[in-house]
């Protein structure tokens, strides 16, 4: 918004010095460059609020799917574990539709509020000879420390309430299809495998390598049929701003030398 | 700044399970509906091609209750010494700024909150400053290992008990002590200064370095 104002009232000034008949021009550009900055501070909000954004997540095994939100094609051929988007979608109730090869798989309305954001996943329930569905996990930006990944695993595979293990122990317990955990972690490399909740057998998936985004937002959603061998993971990163300040080098924190019996008697000293 | 998203997340188990099970109701709900429309037969009210509000919801993903609890401490207590208020800490030019009033101590806002998984949540606080005089960190030097340290912030709250107490040379802090890591257990790092003091330099040779380990996970 400042540069068209600005450039106005530059070229105001020098008007104004330039000659008096061009003054009234000069407090019509002064209005013109007014309501221009009005103008910006009303638009901005609302460009803003049009941020509201869904991925789409393809978590059924062995489909290529094509998604229309709200009638309106948004993607096709939707692989497996294949992640599309951002779409933009208006706030509030919201259609999505899933087909394949023009047959129409599944169709759900959903919710995002105004410049909000959300996954929506269609997925397999717990028991495999259940129908698909379609579970919408939303998400707000997360400043996390320099060096470091928010990372958000969500269940929507055919498997009962799982334990996720992190490097051989479990970070993330009992969820079931349909939640999801979140953690701050480390940016780092690691071997993460599904097991039963509280059962180190049968592992449903994994050990496979996973590594973390740093300074973003990891979503992670694990998805398929440990019967069919269709176990897998879709990842969703998102970046986002980061917080905290860098590692210190030094500690310096006694000035006084009070605590060693060093320090107020000097001052004492010099005061008298 | 913490988002909105994380203040939502970290809320206390209490509220988190009420959440939990209202979501649990709701999608419970929206389960019998969308099971009811996705059988067999196509939805029966609504538009000519089954359009408009006749189409079943998607479930909306929710926490799990086993989400774990984090929090940025606020207090800190060091049990029979009292307790001080902790606040954000920033490192300027690789040095960590703590508050400058002595009785407060400051938590370096790259480090782990307390009950992370991993890495150190570190909390640094003045032994004594030429204005305000002994700070609320020389009662480390006395802490013992076995004593315990509690953390909290709000209805939140996470014991530790100390491990380990060393000196560390001032200048190896950063390298030596792996007092800053962010990898490896989560644990607690409380760090002040200690040694012999050099009126001449305004400072003290070395760091104390505590370290103690969570008792369990926060609540």
């Amino acid at each position: 918004m400042n540069p068209q104002g600005t450039n106005n009232e530059q070229r105001v000034g020098e008007q104004v010095l330039i000659t008096k008949r061009t003054a009234r021009w000069a407090k019509l550009a002064v209005l013109a460059a007014g309501v221009l900055a009005l103008a910006a501070v009303t638009i901005s909000p609302s460009y803003a609020a049009n941020d509201t954004e869904v991925y789409i997540v393809q978590g059924l095994p062995g489909k290529n799917l094509d998604v229309e939100i709200d009638g309106k094609s948004v993607a096709s051929g939707v692989k497996t574990a294949d992640v599309a988007g951002p779409f933009k979608v208006k706030p509030g109730k919201n259609t999505v539709t899933f087909s394949e090869n023009g047959n129409e798989v599944l169709k759900r309305t959903f919710s995002v509020k105004d410049g909000g954001k959300a996954d929506v996943v269609a997925h397999l329930p717990a028991s495999s000879s259940g129908d698909p569905l379609v579970t919408v996990y939303k998400y707000e930006d997360v400043k996390v420390p320099k060096g470091k990944a928010f990372l958000a695993v969500s269940h929507t595979a055919a498997v009962p309430p799982a334990d996720i293990q992190v490097n051989g122990q479990v970070l993330f317990a009992n969820i079931a299809n349909g939640e999801s955990l979140d953690l701050t972690v480390p940016v780092a490399t690691y071997k993460v495998a599904i097991v039963p909740s509280g059962k180190k057998k049968p592992v449903y998936f994994g050990p496979v390598s996973l590594t973390v985004k740093g300074g973003a937002i990891n979503l992670v959603y694990a998805l398929g049929d440990p019967d069919k061998k269709t176990m897998n993971v879709a990842v969703h990163v998102v970046e986002t701003g980061k917080t905290g300040s860098d590692k210190p080098s030094e500690v310096n924190t006694g000035t006084g030398g009070q605590a060693v019996g060093e320090g107020p008697a000097l001052q004492v000293n010099l005061a008298r | 700044m913490q988002s909105r998203f994380r203040s939502l997340e970290r809320r206390g188990p209490g509220l988190r399970l009420c959440l939990v099970s209202v979501l649990c109701l709701i999608t419970f709900f929206c389960g019998c509906t969308a099971q009811a429309s996705s059988g067999n037969s196509r939805p029966t009210s609504g538009g000519p091609d089954g359009h408009s509000s006749s189409v079943a919801p998607a479930r909306e993903g929710h926490p799990a209750a086993s989400q774990r609890v984090t929090f940025i401490p606020e207090h800190l207590t060091l049990r029979g010494h009292g307790s001080a208020e902790v606040q954000p800490a920033e490192t300027v030019d690789g040095l960590l700024k703590v508050p400058e009033n002595v009785q407060h101590v400051g938590w370096w806002d790259g480090s782990a909150q307390a009950g992370e998984p991993f890495g150190a949540t570190v909390i640094a606080g003045h032994v004594d400053s030429a204005t305000e005089g002994i700070g609320f960190f020389a009662r480390l030097r006395s802490i013992k290992v076995g004593e315990m340290v509690t953390l909290r912030a709000g209805s939140h709250s996470l014991k530790y008990r100390v491990t380990s107490v060393r000196d560390v040379p001032r200048r190896a802090l950063a390298t030596d002590s792996q007092a800053f890591k962010q990898s490896g257990p989560h644990r607690l790092v409380l760090i002040t200064c200690t040694g012999h003091y050099h009126r001449d330099r305004g400072g003290y040779d070395n760091n104390l370095v505590v370290i103690a380990k969570p008792r369990g996970m926060a609540r």
